[in-house]
């Protein structure tokens, strides 16, 4: 799983995991139907708000198409090894994917897939009992007409472990004990097809989707140690190292990004003809050589940066941009959007939202109390998420149950997945409190009247007297602020005392998180920053296995454990969804609302594919398929 | 002069080094590394203390201020580690932006300012002075924010005739010459300091009206042109002097608000943005620079007085 964290607080959510950033933003919807629908014209899809035109054709010249961004967003990192430190979709899917589409490209539309469309490489096949995998690459080529192929993989793998090698801070996807510490060996029987193998089984689709999941850089052409060195051999270590430390350093020289003639050799969709290093501005014009699918003729795409949501929103009004996310505190001018001449489509960012437990916090013995299920079942109860989408999402969300949500559509999705198994009912949380040995005291705080472990009784480590009593630390954003509030407010009368205390989301996860501050760890009960994303393949690994390396609370479950091992570990495609189905009933978190993502184009903006307008709502935009129809 | 020259450059190198330190030890007490949020919410351990080795973190404070300072002396201001470049680059990109809207902002503003405030001064209580009072409380209670809005939609959105934005061109003698795109962000910040500084100018100006002086000018039959130009205007503007200095550090801040409003990339956004993702590099040049412009700002005011009232003599 990777994590995505309010770095926008309000809005944008940060994710990375195989490499992803989420800004948040919503969704939806609410919308009932459960399939997508295709009706002359336009195309809808289920948890969706907005509709997105049929697939056209284009005619005529190419046009320029531009694409808004925040500023702050801007790019400042080219090489498709992607540093912990530089780690954004920004970086990754608005900027490098146009350049070195990844070796199996995910999302496929608005669904959390591969499109093997996209993919350079077809999908691994595994043997060996998971520990062997065989790619194959399919017949692309790079911009300077060599064959894309196994040694450019072999390549950047080698550069992978050279870079983490200098510092596990230099790959961003890097967890020590994994990939690529398990890698044992490559072999290239032939130019077009690579095979690794492994100390440990590997899920073939988290290796697809989240671990290997990175764009390819040319060996022919980038193996050197500087401008016009000598190509190295790079499987040799040391030379491994001294092309590292060229190419990283290149990366840096943030100035020359369009006139370094090694990021000219693409095999992406576009290349880069400018970039502004002061405004995070570029230019990408066509790859003539590209070899998978783009409209004819295919438009120049241009990323144009904005200070602030306010100035992006009066980019849109004025009609100056042509693609740009809607702002989320301006989702309520969406019924106003057609009139200024544009189209809209949104879905919930692929992630999810929380309120973490601190299973470690001894205040009141909170981390007992949180140890309880019928504790997290009652919590999850007392959050109105209907309510919470209605009065503070304008309408724009979907209800979450567990670590992914119904929307976008997964197909790891498991059964008990598509809503909350506990919804909001203040009633059941009552009973549920009432019937684990705890005195009711609505519009007071209850207390533990029956202790010890059995039936009926509070629970282990909960002595008669407990009251329920604890704090929560709050990102103090919209729609954060108020969430948390309406929780409190329902809470108190069943009698739970939630304290409120707000924080920003900076100081939360310096300060907040038991495995990187032990000694903050009796200072937080539950904490709301905002939320995280996942790659595609959503396991929870990293952020509910015990000791995950993404973990906040402590939450440690061995049944969990053991589901999210088979998950990573396992070729059976129902592992994860296993796990998944376990997390819903769990709770190991307070779930909340997912919030829609809404992206604008110009209604003179189309492309050859539907899909190409749903995957922006992911951050994930190909603008090859985009074009200007008058 | 030149020992009272010599003297405050001393006082304004030791204020120099007082601020470097707290604001190093302030940074450092908060967040003693930035490595959580720099790397993101997924880095481990591993990455952290990596990130934390690089960058010198995982040293004693006062050892990382000791190789900060010498970075300093020898004219290293840092490395980002959230822009990727150097934290002279990135000043260097956007001070003459900064420079330009806050500099052209501030000369407009003085320029009609000083003028408007002697004018309500002599026609004290008249239907003139009272529409400037009404329109003067009216802008410095507005947060520039709230007008540079308010001057988008009528004149970038509703009355197309300006740009919705300040000019996006990295060419400093561009952006001077693009009074289209560049208007409507001087226009906000010149109107609110318009309102501030005239204030001022109009109360310093009543009361020089009734100084000895003026009532001893006119008595002697002098012109009132030039009672109020050569007697009033001199006199009246001093306290304007001191506030004027004030005002150079905004020309490092560069008015973040309207910057952020009016999508034009300068120094105050720069380092909204390095708040945002802790970059400590470039959060402690700024803080620095800021420090030498308010140190510069109170000098030179000191010096212009000296030269608007003979009276003072520095010492």
């Amino acid at each position: 799983m990777t994590r995505f964290g309010t770095k926008r607080i309000g809005g944008i959510a940060l994710a990375v995991a195989g490499i992803t950033a989420l800004a948040a933003c919503s969704s939806s919807s609410s919308s009932s139907s459960s399939s997508t629908t295709t009706t002359p014209g336009v195309t809808t899809q289920a948890g969706s708000i907005g509709a997105i035109p049929a697939a056209g054709t284009p005619s005529g010249t190419a046009g320029s198409i531009t694409y808004g961004y925040l500023a702050s967003n801007a790019p400042n990192w080219i090489l498709p090894i992607i540093p912990a430190a530089d780690n954004s979709v920004y970086n990754s899917f608005v900027f490098g994917w146009q350049m070195w589409r990844p070796t199996w490209f995910t999302w496929n539309g608005s669904s959390p897939a591969v499109n093997d469309s996209l993919s350079p490489v077809n999908a691994p096949v595994s043997s060996n009992g998971g520990k062997t995998f065989t790619m194959t690459f399919k017949n692309w080529k790079w911009s300077d007409g060599q064959p894309l192929g196994a040694a450019d993989l072999a390549f950047t793998i080698d550069e992978i472990k050279a870079a983490i090698k200098e510092s596990p801070a230099n790959w961003a996807n890097y967890v020590p004990g994994y990939f690529p510490d398990t890698l044992t060996s490559m072999s290239m029987p032939n130019s077009s097809t690579l095979v690794l193998n492994m100390s440990k089984p590997v899920n073939p689709t988290w290796l697809q989707e989240d671990i290997i999941d990175v764009g390819m850089m040319p060996a022919h052409a980038w193996a050197k140690a500087s401008a016009s060195g000598p190509t190295l051999d790079y499987t040799n270590p040391a030379n491994a190292k001294k092309i590292w430390d060229f190419l990283n350093a290149q990366s840096k020289s943030v100035n020359t990004y369009a006139t370094n003639p090694l990021w000219q050799v693409v095999y992406g969709p576009y290349k880069l003809t400018a970039f502004n290093a002061t405004t995070g501005s570029f230019t990408m014009v066509p790859n003539t050589e590209y070899s998978g699918p783009h409209a004819n003729p295919q438009s120049t795409f241009v990323g144009v940066p904005f200070t602030s949501d306010a100035a992006q929103f009066n980019a849109i009004k004025s009609g100056s941009v042509d693609v740009a996310a809607l702002p989320p505190e301006d989702n309520p001018e969406i019924p106003s959007l057609k009139s200024t001449g544009y189209d809209y489509y949104g879905l919930p960012a692929w992630g999810d939202y929380f309120a973490a437990y601190n299973f470690k916090d001894t205040t009141g013995d909170f981390n007992n109390i949180a140890n309880q299920l019928y504790f997290r079942q009652a919590m999850q109860h007392l959050e109105d998420q209907p309510g919470q989408i209605k009065a503070f999402l304008n309408g724009d969300g979907d209800v979450l149950g567990g670590p992914i949500g119904a929307y976008p559509q997964s197909p790891f999705l498991p059964a008990n997945g598509k809503t909350t198994l506990y919804p909001f009912s203040i009633s059941t949380a009552t009973s549920l409190l009432k019937s684990n040995g705890w005195t009711i005291n609505p519009n007071g705080t209850d207390t533990c009247s029956n202790a010890g472990t059995g039936t009926g009784q509070c629970g282990a480590g909960i002595p008669a007297g407990t009251k329920m009593s604890f704090n929560l630390i709050y990102n103090a954003t919209s729609p954060i602020t108020q969430e948390v509030e309406d929780l409190a407010s329902n809470a108190k009368q069943a009698g739970v005392t939630v304290n409120l205390s707000a924080s920003n989301f900076n100081f939360m996860i310096q300060n907040y998180i038991d495995p990187a501050a032990p000694a903050n760890i009796n200072k937080w009960a539950m904490m709301d920053f905002g939320g995280e994303s996942f790659s595609t393949y959503p396991t929870s690994f990293g952020l509910f296995n015990t000791g995950g390396s993404g973990q906040i609370g402590d939450y440690s479950d061995p049944k969990a454990d053991s589901l999210i091992n088979a998950s990573i570990t396992s070729t059976d495609p129902a592992a994860v969804v296993n796990e998944l189905s376990y997390l819903n009933t769990s709770e190991p978190v307070l779930w909340q609302p997912l919030r829609d993502h809404v992206y604008v184009w110009k209604t003179n903006v189309s492309a050859t594919t539907p899909q190409a307008f749903e995957n922006l709502t992911q951050y994930d935009p190909t603008p090859e398929f985009w074009f200007i129809t008058k | 002069m030149s020992a009272y020259l010599l003297r405050r450059i001393g006082t304004s190198i030791i204020v120099l080094i007082g601020i470097s330190i707290f604001m190093y030890l302030l940074l450092h007490v908060v967040f003693p590394s930035p490595a959580r949020v720099a790397l993101g919410l997924r880095a481990n351990n591993a990455q952290i203390a990596a990130f934390n080795k690089a960058n010198g973190y995982d040293r004693p404070v006062f050892d990382q201020y000791l190789t900060y300072i010498n970075g300093l002396l020898h004219g290293n201001l840092g490395y980002s580690y959230a822009e990727n470049q150097t934290v002279a680059a990135l000043f260097a990109e956007r001070l003459a932006r900064s420079i330009y809207l806050s500099g052209i902002s501030l000369l407009l503003a003085i320029l009609i300012a000083l003028p408007l405030g002697i004018f309500q001064a002599v026609r004290r209580n008249s239907l003139g002075d009272n529409v400037a009072t009404s329109l003067a409380f009216i802008l410095y209670s507005m947060p520039s924010f709230f007008l540079g809005l308010i001057l988008i939609q009528i004149f970038a959105l509703s009355f197309p005739i300006l740009g919705f934005e300040a000019s996006q061109s990295t060419s400093i003698w561009t952006v001077i010459g693009d009074w289209h795109d560049m208007l409507l962000p001087i226009l906000t910040l010149v109107l609110i300091t318009v309102a501030n500084f005239s204030r001022y100018m109009r109360s310093s100006s009543i009361d020089v009206l009734a100084q000895d002086y003026i009532k001893v000018a006119r008595a002697k039959g002098l012109p009132e042109r030039l009672v109020l130009t050569r007697h009033m205007a001199r006199n009246a503007s001093l306290p304007m002097i001191t506030l004027i200095g004030l005002f150079l550090p905004a020309l490092l801040a560069g008015n973040l608000i309207v910057e952020t409003l009016f999508n034009y990339q300068g120094l105050g956004l720069l380092f909204f943005n390095s708040l945002q993702k802790e970059d400590y590099p470039v959060l402690l040049a700024y803080t620095l620079l800021g420090a030498v412009f308010v140190v510069l700002g109170n000098l030179v005011a000191d010096f212009a007085l000296t030269v608007a009232d003979p009276r003072i003599r520095l010492a």
